[in-house]
């Protein structure tokens, strides 16, 4: 049982001051293994903030961050599962499933994560699956104003993985799950 | 200041054992089996008799009626020497009491006053009787022969299921949830592509929840005494093969402890783990363990469980950090020995309490909480336990009642001490003649008040 959150596209501190204050009281050290960042935070005090949550924290560069050594993508093992990550400005058309579905099958992953869309979306291919997180503080986008706060957390347990998407929709906090099984067969390429 | 009398019977060689003198027979057998090292996995050896006192008994016990050895040694033999397996003199005792607990045990129901006096005067260690004995003695194993095999398949599937229920992880527990809800839903994912269908998640039970009443949030809260047991259970007897270690067998003994004790923090929320709880499960986990029936043996666990409950029942309010000012908690416990010491020797309770000022919550904290576990070795403990579990008057008066003997037997030492060296003595008894020491604890039971 080995609980990963997702988060990224925070732009503190230029296009929003704070993750919303609902969101801060959930996230509380102790209970995460590992966080995925997809980019964009802005500045060090955010990955501080992140670091402090979780000791284990992956990012990937977005464009508008402030430290240049991040990575572009980066890919781990959590459990079965292989996951990747990729902040998305990169892959163009931006948020299009067959361009990323390209990028996962480059990085040969189960799971991608990636963002830049602010708009949270799961999909399934014959390939595996995609997610993105959306923006976890609601700053708009390069493509539309009206953004939800949104993370993912994943539980993933052996074959199994359940990912618990979290948004703020009228000041309250909605949670929904998905749930999907890797194939054994998937697994051997 | 008028010096209080010891008592005359106080005052007899009978409380004092033998000095280690050659004259005693047998006593360089038992020495040389009390020394066999507990990493065995047998049943440890009796080593009641192994280091005779070495207290500078003063050789002044000349001033008093010195009779000579053999009558000191006979009322000892008889009343509650075990006889460790070398000593000529008990080990015809040790067969005839083995012989008489047997056939206790084989009758068809079995008369628990019979067994507790049997009992009290220590369970010989052989053929798995002590197991069966504590068993009985905690009430998990009823009287009526007849009734154990359904009693025992009763219990241990009970504990089987409480461990399947409270030791999942929340993951398992959704996903049980949602196997029973939605039983038709076996793969609707094989659809090879497009967006993955979102499901609304009710009542919070969400990783993040910080609801009361979220599974989750309850096993985060849970971690912490988790980790706690964790630590305490690699901690437990570190000098025994049995517990500590790298072999696969310590591992899979600490897993059945850390099993039980978190088992029962979860099924006791209002006590849930305190550190110590660990010692008093050890002994008993591992008597259950070397049974030599195998049956048995295998269902250590779920036994050890049930009787580690019962036995904790009586001292439980010890544990409880709220209780410790009231008439049941420790405090009141202590209190209660320290009235038992002034009853029985005055002039022993003045000089440690008033005169030296040594506070009993100083050294008796830690004997009566621990049920004297960590007071002695390993195989000496199991002797005491014998006598505590048996002795009618219940666990608590007897434990009362031998830490006051402990006491009584080391005056000496203690009267001609200071503060700094009285503590250090009462937090790090002296090894001492088990049998003995029993047999002056049951003396303060029928000797009236002075």
């Amino acid at each position: 049982m080995v609980l990963v959150l997702a988060i990224g596209d925070l732009h503190i501190p230029h296009r929003a001051p704070d993750l919303p204050p609902k969101f801060k009281s959930m996230l509380v050290p102790g209970k995460i293994q590992h966080i995925i960042c997809t980019g964009n935070l802005c500045i060090k005090e955010v990955h501080d903030y992140l670091k402090s949550l979780c000791p284990s924290l992956h990012i990937t560069r977005g464009e508008y961050d402030e430290d240049a050594r991040y990575p572009e993508t980066k890919t781990l093992t959590i459990g079965q599962f292989k996951l990747g990550l990729c902040h998305g400005h990169q892959v163009v058309p931006w948020g299009d499933l067959d361009s990323l579905a390209m990028l996962q099958r480059q990085l040969d992953v189960d799971i991608l994560v990636s963002g830049h869309t602010h708009q949270f979306k799961a999909y399934k291919h014959e390939g595996g699956v995609v997610i993105n997180p959306g923006s976890a503080t609601g700053a708009y986008s390069s493509i539309t104003y009206d953004v939800n706060p949104s993370f993912v957390l994943m539980d993933i347990d052996g074959l199994r993985v359940v990912v618990y998407v979290y948004e703020l929709i009228d000041g309250e906090v909605k949670v929904d799950k998905i749930d999907f099984k890797k194939t054994a067969t998937a697994a051997t390429h | 200041m008028v010096k209080k009398a010891v008592p005359d019977w106080l005052n007899s060689s009978l409380w004092y054992p033998p000095p280690s003198s050659a004259a005693r027979p047998g006593s360089s057998a038992t020495n040389a089996a009390a020394s066999s090292s507990e990493s065995d996995a047998a049943p440890p050896d009796h080593s009641t008799e192994t280091v005779p006192v070495p207290v500078p008994l003063p050789p002044s016990s000349a001033v008093r009626a010195e009779p000579p050895e053999v009558e000191i040694r006979d009322p000892l033999s008889d009343d509650s020497d075990n006889g460790a397996s070398g000593s000529p003199t008990s080990t015809a005792e040790d067969i005839s009491r083995q012989a008489q607990i047997l056939q206790e045990l084989s009758r068809k129901v079995i008369n628990m006053g019979e067994l507790r006096r049997l009992a009290s005067q220590g369970i010989p260690d052989g053929a798995g009787i002590r197991c069966t004995v504590w068993k009985l003695l905690l009430g998990y194993l009823p009287t009526d022969r007849g009734l154990w095999s359904s009693e025992l398949a009763k219990k241990r599937s009970q504990y089987k299921h409480f461990k399947e229920e409270l030791l999942m992880n929340p993951s398992e527990i959704t996903r049980k949830l949602e196997n029973s809800t939605s039983l038709e839903n076996e793969e609707p994912k094989c659809e090879t592509g497009g967006v993955l269908s979102r499901s609304e998640i009710s009542h919070g039970e969400h990783p993040l929840s910080l609801g009361k009443t979220s599974v989750w949030n309850q096993f985060f809260q849970d971690t912490e005494i988790i980790e706690q047991i964790d630590r305490d259970v690699k901690r437990t007897h570190p000098d025994m093969h049995f517990f500590s270690g790298d072999s696969e067998f310590a591992k899979t003994n600490q897993d059945a402890l850390r099993n039980i004790l978190i088992v029962f923090a979860k099924l006791n929320p209002g006590i849930r783990y305190v550190q110590g709880m660990n010692e008093i499960l050890a002994p008993l986990f591992y008597m259950f363990r070397n049974d030599p029936i195998e049956e048995h043996a295998a269902f250590a666990e779920a036994d050890a469980f049930f009787c580690f409950v019962e036995l904790l029942s009586g001292f439980r309010d010890h544990f409880c950090q709220q209780l410790d000012n009231s008439v049941v908690g420790i405090r009141s416990t202590i209190s209660k020995l320290s009235m038992l010491l002034k009853q029985h020797d005055e002039e022993l309770w003045r000089h440690l309490e008033v005169t030296t000022k040594v506070n009993p919550q100083f050294y008796a904290f830690r004997w009566i909480t621990l049920l004297l576990t960590q007071e002695f070795n390993f195989a000496d403990s199991l002797l005491i336990w014998d006598t505590l579990l048996s002795d009618p008057e219940g666990p608590q008066e007897t434990l009362l009642r031998v830490c006051c003997a402990m006491l009584i037997l080391i005056r000496r030492r203690l009267l001609a001490g200071d503060f700094t060296s009285n503590l250090k003595l009462l937090q790090h008894y002296p090894p001492t003649n088990i049998s003995h020491m029993l047999y002056v604890a049951n003396k303060l039971r029928s000797h009236p008040a002075r």
